[in-house]
C-alpha cells in the first residue's frame, strides 16, 4: 500500500505527489465503495426477500401492508438512532427494551392520574433520560462494563413497571394523545413521519456535531479522544441520556399507538432486535463506525421479514433463525473490514 | 525571546510526587522548562517518565506538589485543563483516532464549529495549512489515520500540538518507531518549535538524539531527579552514569 502524503519535502517531486493524490483518491472511492456495497448488500437482501414474499402472496406488496410493514418498523428504527450512536461511541445498551416500557407505563400512570398528556409525555420522556444517564453513571463511575450495567438496568426497570402495574396493561388515555398514535396524515400514518423527523435529527446529530465527531472519535480510541482534551465521562451521560429519553418517547409513542401501556412491551425482544438492526446497518459493534442510513435499512430488514413471514403464513419462529444468520455475517463482514484497514499498518 | 520570558518558566514542577497504592513512581520532582529551549528526560524503564509526563499533561493527578504554568499555580484535573493552559501532549501511542481522518484527528477535542455544526471546511483548510508550514506534504487530509506509517502519524500528531497553540509541548519518546529519514524529519519539526518559541520536553531513550537536540537534559531515577546537565557542559558517559546510578547525587 503506498503511503498517501509524504513525509520528506526535498524529495517530493510534483510527480510524486499527483501520483499520491491519486492513489489516495482512488483509496478514499475504495473506501465509500466498500461502505455502499454493505448497504447495498442489506438492500440487496432486502429485494431478494420482497420477491420471495411478493411470489409467496400478492398482498405482500399491496398499499396497505407495505403502510404496516413501514408502521411496524418505525418504533424499532427510532430506538436504533440513540442506538447506533451509543455504539459509534463504542457503548452499548442493552436497557433500550425496558426503558421503552418504562416510558410508556410512566406516561400512562400520569394520565390517567389526570395529569395532562403532554406534561406526561415529558416526564416519561425525563424518567427514560434518568435511566440513560445511570446507565453511563453506573459504567463511568463504578466501573460496571456497558454490557453489565445497561442488562441490570434492563432487569430493574422492568421490574419496578411490573411491580407499580401488577403486570397489568394501563389504559384509558385521552383521545388527544392516542390520535397522535393512531392518525394518518395523506394516507400515512404518523408514525411513519415522528421515524423520519428522527432519523434526520440523528443523521445530523451523528454527521454535523461536535456530539457525532466525539461519538466517533470516543468510540474508535477512548484514551485518544480523553488525552486530546474529549471530556469522555461526560459524553457518555449525554449519549445515554439521548438514548434513555428517545427509547422512552419510541414507548410512549407505542402506547398511543396501541391505547395502552404494557409493562412487558418491547424488553429483551425489542433491545436484541434494535442492537442487531443497528449492527446489520454496518455501525461496528467496537466502535468508531457506523452511521443512521445503515441503521434504517436494518430495521426496515427486521420489518420485512416479521411481515413477510406473516403474510405467507410461515411459523414467524423462522423469524429469528433468519435474523440469527444475518447477524452473523453482519459481524463477519466488520471484522474483515477492520482487519483490512487496520492490520495492514504495520 | 524577551528577557521576561527567560526568567519565568513556561512549565515548573516543585516537589511533585505520585503514589499508585504502595508504589511511589514519583517522588519530590522538580522540572523546569523554559521557552525557546528543548529540555530532554532520560531515564531507564520505570524511572518515572510517563508518569511524570502523565501528571503534566493533566492525566494523572499529583498527590503532592506545584504546577506552575507562566508563574501560576494550576492544577490539572483533566487532559482539557493541560490543554487549555497551553500544554499540548504528543503521547508515545499517539493518541490518534485511526479510523477517523487526518483533519478531523488534528482537531479533536477542539472542534471549529459554525452556529450548531462542526465547520469541516474550516477544519479541512486549517489542516492542510498547518501541515504545509511543517512543511508535510499531505496529498489528502480525509486520508484514515488507520492508512497511516508510524513516521507520518508522528508527524500528525505533533502538527496537531502545533495547531491546538501550545506553548509548552511534550513529546513522548518522537522518535521510538521512526526510520532514518523520519526521526530526521521529527527533529526539524521538534527544532522548529523552539525557534518558535515554545517550550519543548522530550522524554526519550535515544541518547544520539538528546546530545543532538537537546539544550539541557533531566535524568530520573527511580521516580526521583537524578540530576539536570546543559547538554554543552556534560557527556555521554555522565548522563549514563545517572541514569545507571553509577554516580550518585545528593537531591535535596
Amino acid at each position: 500500500m503506498s503511503a498517501p502524503f509524504h513525509t520528506d519535502v526535498a524529495t517530493s517531486t510534483s510527480n510524486q505527489t499527483a501520483a499520491a493524490v491519486t492513489s489516495s483518491r482512488r483509496r478514499r472511492l475504495a473506501d465509500q465503495v466498500r461502505d455502499k456495497t454493505q448497504l447495498a448488500g442489506i438492500v440487496a437482501v432486502i429485494v431478494v426477500l420482497v420477491v420471495i414474499f411478493q411470489i409467496g402472496n400478492p398482498v405482500f406488496l399491496s398499499p396497505g401492508n407495505v403502510i404496516e410493514l413501514l408502521r411496524s418498523g418505525t418504533l424499532y428504527f427510532i430506538v436504533a438512532c440513540p442506538a447506533t450512536l451509543v455504539l459509534v461511541g463504542g457503548g452499548i445498551d442493552f436497557s433500550a427494551g425496558a426503558v421503552y416500557a418504562t416510558g410508556g407505563v410512566s406516561a400512562a400512570l400520569l394520565m390517567v392520574a389526570g395529569i395532562p398528556w403532554p406534561i406526561a409525555v415529558l416526564l416519561g420522556v425525563a424518567i427514560g433520560a434518568v435511566l440513560g444517564i445511570l446507565n453511563a453513571a453506573l459504567s463511568v463511575y463504578l466501573k460496571v462494563p456497558p454490557l453489565i450495567a445497561t442488562l441490570g438496568v434492563f432487569f430493574i426497570a422492568s421490574g419496578v413497571i411490573t411491580v407499580m402495574t401488577g403486570g397489568n396493561s394501563v389504559f384509558g388515555f385521552p383521545a388527544t394523545f392516542t390520535d397522535l398514535g393512531q392518525g394518518y396524515l395523506l394516507g400515512v400514518p404518523f408514525l411513519v413521519y415522528y421515524a423520519l423527523v428522527i432519523g434526520v435529527v440523528f443523521w445530523v446529530l451523528l454527521e454535523k456535531t461536535t456530539l457525532g465527531y466525539n461519538a466517533r472519535a470516543v468510540g474508535g480510541n477512548r484514551a485518544a479522544a480523553s488525552a486530546n482534551g474529549i471530556r469522555v465521562r461526560k459524553h457518555d451521560l449525554i449519549v445515554y441520556g439521548i438514548a434513555g429519553g428517545v427509547a422512552a418517547l419510541a414507548g410512549i409513542m407505542g402506547a398511543a399507538r396501541f391505547s395502552s401501556a404494557d409493562p412487558a412491551a418491547g424488553g429483551s425482544g425489542l433491545t436484541f432486535q434494535v442492537v442487531t438492526a443497528v449492527i446489520i446497518g454496518g455501525t461496528s459493534l467496537f466502535g468508531g463506525i457506523g452511521s443512521i442510513a445503515g441503521s434504517a435499512l436494518g430495521a426496515l430488514l427486521f420489518a420485512t421479514i416479521n411481515n413477510g413471514l406473516a403474510v405467507i403464513n410461515v411459523n414467524s419462529l423462522w423469524q429469528n433463525i433468519f435474523v440469527g444468520a444475518i447477524l452473523v455475517f453482519a459481524v463477519a463482514i466488520d471484522q474483515a473490514r477492520r482487519g483490512r484497514q487496520f492490520l495492514s499498518r504495520k | 525571546m524577551e528577557t521576561a520570558d527567560r526568567l519565568v518558566p513556561a512549565l515548573e514542577l516543585r516537589g511533585i510526587s505520585k503514589k499508585f497504592g504502595r508504589v511511589t513512581a514519583l517522588e519530590g520532582v522538580d522540572l523546569t522548562a523554559r521557552s525557546g529551549e528543548i529540555l530532554a528526560i532520560v531515564g531507564d524503564n520505570g524511572a518515572g517518565k510517563s508518569t511524570l509526563i502523565k501528571a503534566i499533561s493533566g492525566i494523572y493527578r499529583p498527590d503532592d506538589g506545584e504546577i506552575l504554568v507562566d508563574g501560576q499555580s494550576s492544577t490539572f484535573t483533566s487532559p482539557a485543563d493541560a490543554r487549555a493552559a497551553g500544554i499540548a501532549t504528543v503521547f508515545q501511542d499517539l493518541a490518534l483516532v485511526e479510523c477517523l481522518d487526518v483533519s478531523t484527528n488534528m482537531f479533536i477535542g477542539q472542534l471549529p464549529k459554525k452556529g450548531w455544526f462542526v465547520d469541516r471546511k474550516r477544519m479541512d483548510a486549517e489542516s492542510r495549512r498547518f501541515l504545509d508550514e511543517l512543511k508535510v506534504t499531505v496529498a489528502d487530509v480525509h486520508t484514515q489515520i488507520g492508512m497511516l506509517s508510524g513516521g507520518q502519524r508522528q508527524i500528525i500528531a505533533i502538527a496537531r500540538a502545533v495547531r491546538a497553540g501550545a506553548r509548552t509541548v511534550l513529546l513522548d519518546e518522537p522518535t521510538a518507531a521512526l526510520g532514518v529519514r523520519e526521526t530526521k524529519h521529527a527533529a526539524d519539526i521538534i527544532t522548529a518549535l523552539r525557534e518558535a518559541g515554545n517550550a519543548v520536553i522530550v522524554v526519550s531513550h535515544d541518547i544520539e538524539f538528546v546530545f543532538a537536540f537537546a539544550d539541557r537534559i533531566q535524568v530520573m531515577r527511580l521516580g526521583r531527579v537524578a540530576g539536570v546537565r546543559k547538554t554543552a557542559e556534560t557527556t555521554r558517559e555522565e548522563i549514563i552514569s545517572l541514569i545507571t546510578g553509577t554516580k550518585q547525587e545528593a537531591t535535596a
